[in-house]
């Protein structure tokens, strides 16, 4: 056979022209890493659901809880107005007959006939006021007109004992004061300076709350993130196009991007219901005027906030990078995330004894230091070092484990058919790294 | 970067690479060059060491001993060289659109954003999937799916382009249009490195071929000399007579009047056709011919499934 010329035939259709890259090769990488990995995740309708789900789900429980309290309310004032006709005996001598009368009721000569004319119709009511009312119960007896209704009879008799009560004291003041009804303001110090109490540890304890959502939302998405380019063997090609930690930190930034979406997404009804119908809603009154923010703790918890971030995404990308499936990864990802839980065994211990043993070692492991950290900083027990040497400790392991991974990335991700050995990854040049297969 | 620029050396460089994996060693000694605007073929069967030999010039494995280097040095993408690579293993993100992917790439290989998107239409136009753009590429056939990760290979123009089995999953059509792709990149000046088992591809379009074997070079050079190498030239008669014995030649074979020749020491079909008529043999055809690619496959490796299998494609 004779050796062809490599000349061509004509093509049938002209090929797009050439393009020269307009910029170098290797910049905004980054920036085109995570506008892809964000974009992508947001296009995608699994994502909506899952964000909604939660969102939806508030919504339909305000919305019930709105219309049950709407229904209550009105039902409530209806039963404490309600007219209707009773007796009633009074050993303890607080019941007003002026004010029982005024609202249908007659004083009984007996319980006995009372009792009888409730049997035969003749009364709808009976109220038996027994000598002390603070100890005693109130007996009370009713003609049935159904499970709501009845509850008529219950508001009437507590109505009309409170009434009489406040009219005897002859002042609302009074009454407020003997049922405990006060508010107050505290101020407490510490060297010489006004500290924030519970109002102060509210704010910086958010960090905490975003770290549990984005570790909770966005980590079953670390995971599959790495696996998805091993998985659908894109790896190769992202491998020789762009180094894996760009790829590693694109990925991670579009996912804090992501959950900051997520959390936004969910805290809106949140935010709606108690700006709007927070009285529908019946949700707890929430003086902003006692919240401070304190720089410190504000900073610390931010970083805190970073630096466990930062550890557990590299890690479960690293898990991703080693596993040769989701489903394998998912054996080790159970555990993993078991472990940001239990700080929370030893909440009370964390509060009240941070000098704990057990507090200590939680203080200072990695995997457990975020959320210790963090509930330290907000109840004011973390001291400036422990804060530092936390911070430091949980960046560069941080930094260390996004290395590994896009480490193990890097070698792990063509190995697609079984799970990596870490240790071969990290043998000398004498020993080549890579699957154990020549092709 | 510029891959080939003006150093005389070779685009690319490999020189004594040696691979062990584990206990195995699946490279040994490995050494050649490929030069800027050529074609060249890396050649052998399944296990003889072309995927890892590639990887390890683009840095995916690190080589136990021995210079692999692009432009003058190991390659990194972080150079920005204009590399197109169509791995072995290949795909790309398959719950995303055609478009989307191939802009992503774009973009990661240095264009920008609406270069990369009138690209890929031009390209998805040419390779009938202009209708495709939208489609997720899970949706594709497998060989719709080819031409879209051959699209990124090469939408930023490259240099190099290193293709590890192209045409596999494509049916012959598709495979001519690949063919003329590869053909229209080479005409742009880009040097080609092909991995392949079709050798009447590598004839057509390779310039200069490896063969790989256990991890060693069995031969390597242009296809004349390979040719040449395992086997030469043949001269093939249908005759009458009696051949004459001559120095200028060894029969192969002779059988009915049809025979074939082996000549000696370069000897030309000239000198051949003038001994036969000379010693009074009447030749009725006369025709020369090389030894072909896949008969000197077949003396290297043996009758190998996967080549048998190729060479009915």
């Amino acid at each position: 056979m004779t050796h062809h010329s490599t000349l061509p035939e004509a093509p049938a259709k002209a090929a797009p022209a050439p393009v020269p890259p307009r910029r170098p090769f290797a910049r905004h990488n980054l920036r085109t890493v995570i506008a892809f990995e964000f974009t992508r995740t947001l296009k995608k309708r699994g994502f909506w659901i899952a964000t909604l789900a939660i969102p939806v789900v508030i919504a339909i429980v305000f919305a019930l809880v709105y219309l049950s309290n709407s229904s209550t309310e009105a039902r409530s004032d209806a039963q404490k107005t309600a007219s209707f006709s009773f007796t009633y005996t009074d050993d303890s001598r607080l019941v007003s007959d002026t004010i029982a009368r005024a609202i249908g009721g007659t004083k009984a000569s007996d319980a006995e006939t009372a009792i009888r004319d409730v049997k035969q119709g003749r009364s709808d009511a009976y109220f038996a006021f027994p000598a002390e009312p603070a100890t005693q119960t109130v007996k009370i007896y009713g003609a049935d007109r159904g499970i709501f209704e009845n509850g008529k009879y219950d508001a009437v008799a507590k109505q009309l004992l409170t009434v009489s009560a406040q009219a005897a004291v002859g002042s609302p003041q009074l009454t407020a004061a003997a049922s405990g009804d006060v508010k107050t303001e505290a101020q407490t110090f510490k060297d010489g300076r006004l500290t924030g109490g519970i109002g102060s540890a509210i704010p910086p304890l958010m960090f905490l709350v975003i770290f549990y959502v984005s570790i909770i939302l966005l980590s079953n998405q670390m995971l599959s993130s790495t696996l998805e380019e091993k998985e659908n063997r894109v790896t190769e090609m992202i491998l020789t196009t762009l180094n894996p930690t760009t790829l590693i930190i694109g990925k991670v930034a579009a996912l804090f991007m992501v959950g900051a979406v997520q959390i936004l997404v969910l805290l809106t009804p949140v935010a709606v219901g108690f700006l709007f119908f927070r009285d529908k809603l019946a949700l707890p009154a929430l003086d902003l005027s006692t919240i401070t923010f304190e720089p410190g703790p504000m900073v610390v918890g931010a970083l805190l906030l970073l630096g466990g971030f930062t550890v557990f995404t590299g890690v479960l990308v690293a898990i991703g990078a080693v596993m040769p499936t989701t489903k394998d990864a998912g054996t080790i990802f159970g555990p993993l995330m078991a472990l940001i839980f239990v700080p929370f065994y030893a909440i009370s211990l964390i509060i009240s004894d941070p000098q704990a043993p057990i507090v200590q070692v939680f203080t200072y492991f990695p995997m457990s230091a975020p959320v210790t950290g963090l509930l330290r900083n907000a109840f004011g027990t973390l001291s400036p070092l422990e804060s530092v040497i936390i911070i430091v400790e949980l960046l560069v392991v941080g930094v260390l484990i996004l290395r590994l991974a896009a480490h193990l990335f890097r070698y792990g991700s063509i190995q697609y058919s079984g799970k990596l050995s870490i240790a071969g990854t990290f043998r000398r040049r004498g020993q080549a790294r890579g699957p154990a297969a020549g092709k | 970067m510029t891959l080939g620029g003006a150093a005389p050396e070779p685009l690319v460089h490999i020189q004594d690479f040696r691979m062990d994996f584990g206990e195995k060693t699946v490279i040994r000694d490995l050494s050649f060059d490929v030069r800027a605007g050529e074609t060249f073929g890396f050649l052998g069967s399944n296990g003889s060491g072309k995927t890892t030999t590639l990887r390890a010039l683009l840095g995916i494995y690190q080589p136990t001993a021995g210079t692999l280097h692009i432009g003058g040095k190991p390659f990194s993408p972080r150079d920005g060289a204009r590399l197109g690579y169509l791995p072995e293993e290949r795909g790309l993100y398959k719950k995303e659109s055609v478009l989307d992917v191939m802009v992503y790439f774009g973009r990661l290989k240095g264009l920008d954003k609406s270069r990369a998107r009138t690209w890929s239409r031009e390209y998805l136009d040419r390779v009938d999937l202009g209708d495709k753009a939208a489609t997720r590429l899970d949706k594709l056939s497998g060989g719709q799916q080819q031409k879209v990760q051959l699209g990124v290979t090469i939408m930023n123009d490259p240099e190099l382009l290193i293709l590890d089995e192209p045409t596999k999953g494509f049916d012959p059509v598709n495979r001519r249009l690949l063919m003329d792709i590869i053909d229209e990149q080479k005409l742009s000046g880009a040097t080609v490195i092909m991995v392949t088992h079709q050798m009447e591809e590598v004839e057509r379009l390779c310039d200069r071929v490896i063969l790989l074997k256990d991890g060693t070079a069995r031969a390597y050079g242009t296809v004349s000399e390979v040719q040449e190498q395992f086997g030469g030239t043949r001269y093939r008669l249908s005759y009458s007579g009696t051949l004459p014995a001559s120095a200028r030649y060894d029969v192969v074979s002779d059988a009915g009047g049809n025979a074939e020749l082996s000549p000696r020491g370069g000897t030309d079909e000239a000198a051949v056709l003038r001994e036969l008529i000379d010693h009074g043999v009447a030749v009725r055809s006369f025709t020369s011919a090389r030894t072909s690619l896949d008969e000197v496959f077949i003396k290297v490796y043996g009758e190998q499934p996967e080549l048998a299998e190729a060479r009915t494609r």
